[in-house]
């Protein structure tokens, strides 16, 4: 299927969702209570049968994009589907009742980013150890490493290990309070 | 399966024996000019900005340098003020921390860093990850000539 043709049936199909064609990608973007629905489309009557990845995107005060990538192997088409969850709140339907795949790749975002999958068989972490606290790819989660390592880049031109930086330069992206330097 | 590993005292195994054979797999010579294998450093070219330890991401790049008085020719003596440059004590790109993003290598106003295709260099202990300017010297010689200008671009 064509991505034009793909976009015209995932519109037909799902009229409440806002669905984007570009550069031969296809992107769908339903609300979260249409999740489900949009991924059972997808698999069912889109033809989507191949589940890629899931993964989230901190988006800041916006809240968090939960983004699915589909395929479908007989037709060569691909989809991305995506919505949008809030900050305070990051809770979503699972979907590993229709895509199977899905479980670790909910689980990843959940421990990532927070996000919690209602209905998932078992959201325990995936890759993080146990006991682990916060989210690491939260765009708000201080990383350790930038705290207690010296920034290789605040050294001025000449200037060696033995003399300290006439002025510290701050890393770049570091919130002022980080940090002992 | 069940090769002897030749080598028993703890070195790497020889090729062709036991699990570091790599003949199997791609030479460098399979691979297209600018693949990100390793970083190489022309450090004749560096001039210790450090613009390439600061836009790393990953702050995997040191470098410490030092001021040394630039040599004044004898027509210029007594002209102007004694020039400084900056002389390279240590360079070194921690590859257990790079993420080849190429950052630096885009980033060097001196065309001082290059992508070089190596990418057997893998080690038993991380520290010797981290590779210092004679090692980041010696990839420069296997850097492969640029690709050519796509037709109809660049010319005059």
């Amino acid at each position: 299927m064509t991505p034009e043709a793909l976009a015209a049936a995932a519109r037909d199909r799902l009229p409440g969702a806002r669905c984007e064609s570009a550069s031969g990608s296809v992107t769908l973007e339903v609300s979260p209570a249409g999740w489900r629905d949009a991924l059972r489309c997808a698999r069912d009557e889109l033809d989507c049968d191949f589940f890629d990845w899931l993964t989230a995107v901190d988006e800041g005060e916006r809240g968090f994009t939960v983004v699915v990538h589909v395929y479908s192997l007989a037709g060569r088409h691909h989809l991305l589907v995506r919505t949008q969850v809030s900050r305070s709140s990051p809770a979503l339907a699972s979907v590993t009742g229709i895509y199977r795949g899905a479980d670790w790749h909910e689980r990843e975002a959940h421990e990532m980013f927070g996000v919690v999958f209602d209905g998932h068989p078992n959201l325990a972490p995936l890759l993080l150890p146990e006991g682990f606290d916060g989210h690491p790819l939260r765009k708000d989660f201080v990383l350790a490493p930038r705290v207690d390592k010296e920034w290789p880049g605040g050294r001025e031109p000449g200037e060696g290990e033995d003399r300290p930086a006439r002025r510290r330069l701050r890393p770049p992206g570091i919130p002022e309070e980080w940090g002992p330097r | 399966m069940g090769a002897p590993v030749s080598d028993p005292g703890g070195g790497l195994p020889a090729p062709g024996h036991g699990v570091y054979d790599d003949s199997q797999w791609a030479s460098t010579g399979d691979l297209p000019p600018r693949s990100r294998g390793v970083i190489a450093l022309l450090e004749e070219n560096c001039t210790a900005c450090m613009l390439c330890a600061r836009e790393c991401p990953d702050w995997c790049i040191y470098i410490s340098s030092h001021k040394e008085p630039v040599p004044t020719e004898p027509s210029g003596a007594g002209r102007g003020r004694p020039r400084v440059r900056n002389a390279l004590d240590r360079f070194a790109i921690d590859f257990s921390l790079c993420m080849y993003c190429g950052i630096c290598v885009e980033v060097c106003p001196y065309d001082a860093l290059f992508w070089a295709p190596d990418f057997s260099y893998a080690e038993r202990d991380i520290a010797g990850l981290t590779h210092e300017r004679a090692q980041l010297r010696e990839w420069v010689g296997t850097v492969p000539p640029p690709p050519a200008i796509d037709p109809g671009t660049g010319g005059r």
